[in-house]
């Protein structure tokens, strides 16, 4: 207990020192990037949080884009304030992701995998033919106030953080738990008495509105959003930090997206090289190290650092 | 009439490359229990393959039309064999049956073999000279004759698949995996040559289907990136796993693409096709002829 109370404090002190990082820092580039690796995280740990009841959710990256529109839509066209519309967007994606979850998640496994995937992909096509949303080159004009503009990096990264801080202590929580039994056999819930459906359904709503409110922050850091940065791909990255970082614990996917988000700044000069390379690091890992980062650590404790993990 | 019917014959050209597609997607997913979204590569690389060696075929060597094209083809689908039984060996053997790691490989091969094609074979797409040139008329529907062929060979194809799967031993072994892998084992089929056997198969439709692709279309390093979602549609709503699911969903797809994207436009044919997905999960959420547990 000790040992995971250390664990938690340092993860506060680093959330601490990066929001002061944020706040003080004079270099707005090293700012950018401290902001991608906390959305990259919250990606990552929004998917591996719907693996805990076993599925595998690709619209993580339709939620994502799902709030950054409606977060675009409530501050450029309809003029809500700051904090308003960073609201709308986990809201919105909260009512959208209920309505999915309902029809959807009656499905398993493999259907649900691939209707996500659809549902991603159809949610980006609706965004390029919609011309109150700018189409194919999105939207543009996102801006924090005037008055909070020299906050925004440390308000962006206290937000991303909390989420970080809140998912782990749901998952923590009965609830959490609650999940973990229905990934491991849905029946024994049901027999006792609990709304498996249900409680799949509030599962993905609340990695939905949260990963939607990564999203509203998103379109206030980056001030463009388009189309094509909500593609499939985002979720393949999210499970690739995931896969990289372990996902038997939430450290996991955090650290894997740091150390992924950090490399990829390098690799934006490898131009064609950088797909191949995430392409063999994502296979690498998974043949090589199965339960990634934390699994490695985890086998190192227990001395069975030889043969396979269990995946 | 003449509009309708030139409508139908787009249905049966894209639909016949559509289930070709889906069958081999399907078959992978029926005997390994895993999604391939790599799939699309393998028809990338007939494709690039089939563009490559024509070009060099006619221009340089100077062989009749007709048969670079069928070199292409052999080689194509001997190439694509090759890298099925490479990633098969090295990868998806170790994750049978593990649906979230053979994605994770899979979404791996795609990203490293997608960049490597773009290496190889540049951005620019290309387009292969008519293998067979001329036009029939069909009931007032103008077609390509080249096109016509592409659906009798895709549709010989499919109905060898059938035939396979439901007339041989290997085809009895197939399903059998599918539907139930441990008694399969016990009645001494051999589970991991079975499942590397399907996956060459599927590897080899899809290389098929983009070997006839690249007759009719130009031909680029994401081409099968377009097939994927699609595909995905399609076994969807046909059953995951099913034959006969995957002929009819491609058909059915085909059909909302062909008419819907002329009467309305192509955006809300697809935007059709994922209602149609929807509401069909709904009344049956293992697909049309699936018969997966709920």
């Amino acid at each position: 207990m000790l040992k995971d109370n250390l664990g938690l404090t340092l993860c506060i002190l680093i959330a601490l020192a990066s929001i002061g990082f944020a706040l003080f820092s004079g270099d707005p580039y090293y700012v950018q990037v401290v902001i991608w690796v906390f959305t990259n995280a919250v990606l990552a740990v929004t998917l591996r949080f719907v693996l805990l009841i076993g599925e595998l959710n690709i619209a993580t990256a339709a939620f994502f884009g799902i709030g950054a529109y409606t977060t675009a839509v409530a501050s450029t066209i309809m003029d809500w304030t700051f904090f308003a519309s960073l609201l709308a967007a986990p809201v919105i994606a909260g009512i959208i992701s209920a309505l999915f979850g309902w029809i959807t998640l009656r499905t398993k496994g493999p259907y649900f995998l691939l209707i996500s995937f659809a549902f991603t992909e159809i949610v980006r096509l609706f965004y390029t033919k919609t011309e109150a949303l700018g189409g194919n080159s999105g939207m543009i004009g996102m801006f924090p106030p005037m008055a909070l503009n020299d906050y925004f990096p440390a308000i962006a990264v206290t937000i991303l953080a909390a989420i970080l801080f809140g998912l782990y202590a749901a998952e923590r929580s009965n609830l959490g738990r609650v999940f973990k039994a229905i990934q491991n056999n849905e029946d024994i819930p049901r027999s006792v008495g609990l709304n498996v459906i249900g409680l799949k359904i509030l599962c993905f709503v609340i990695a939905s509105a949260t990963v939607g409110l990564a999203g509203g922050v998103h379109a206030y850091t980056n001030s463009v959003i388009a189309p094509a940065d909500f593609t499939y791909f985002v979720a393949v990255l999210a499970l690739a930090y995931v896969k990289i970082g372990g996902e038997g614990h939430i450290a996991g996917p955090i650290i894997g997206a740091t150390i992924l988000t950090l490399a990829g700044q390098f690799l934006h000069s490898f131009g064609p090289y950088e797909n191949i390379f995430y392409g063999a690091i994502i296979i690498g890992a998974l043949l090589l190290v199965p339960g990634g980062i934390v699994g490695l650590g985890a086998r190192f404790k227990t001395g069975k650092f030889m043969g396979r993990a269990e995946r | 009439m003449e509009l309708q019917v030139q409508l139908l014959m787009n249905t049966l050209q894209i639909g016949s490359v559509y289930v070709l597609f889906a069958l081999g997607l399907t078959l992978i997913f029926g005997v390994m229990k895993i999604v391939n979204f790599a799939h699309g590569t393998f028809f990338t690389a007939a494709a690039l393959i089939v563009s490559s060696v024509m070009i060099w075929g006619v221009d340089t060597a100077g062989i009749p039309i007709w048969f670079s094209y069928l070199i292409a083809f052999v080689l194509a689908l001997l190439v694509v064999c090759v890298i099925g039984f490479v990633v098969y060996f090295f990868g998806f053997q170790h994750v049978l049956k593990d649906l979230n790691g053979s994605f994770i490989l899979s979404i791996g091969l795609l990203l490293l073999l997608n960049g490597t094609y773009l290496l190889l074979y540049g951005g620019v797409p290309r387009s292969i000279p008519a293998v067979v040139p001329g036009n029939v008329t069909f009931l007032g529907a103008s077609l390509t004759i080249q096109r016509l062929l592409l659906m009798i060979v895709a549709a010989i194809i499919t109905i060898g698949l059938y035939l396979l799967v439901h007339r041989t031993k290997l085809g009895l072994s197939l399903r059998a995996v599918a539907e139930d892998q441990e008694a399969a084992m016990l009645q001494g089929i051999p589970y991991r040559r079975v499942a590397l056997y399907g996956f060459l198969i599927g590897a080899t439709l899809a290389a098929c289907a983009g070997a006839l692709m690249a007759t009719v279309t130009p031909v680029t390093t994401v081409i099968g990136d377009d097939f994927l979602v699609k595909a995905f549609i399609i076994i969807i709503i046909g059953g995951l796993g099913s034959v006969l699911g995957a002929i009819l969903g491609g058909l059915l797809i085909a059909l909302i693409e062909s008419f819907g994207g002329y009467y309305f436009d192509p955006s809300t044919a697809t935007l059709a096709m994922f209602v149609l997905v929807i509401v069909l999960l709904i009344v049956r959420p293992q697909g049309i002829l699936g018969h997966a547990e709920r």
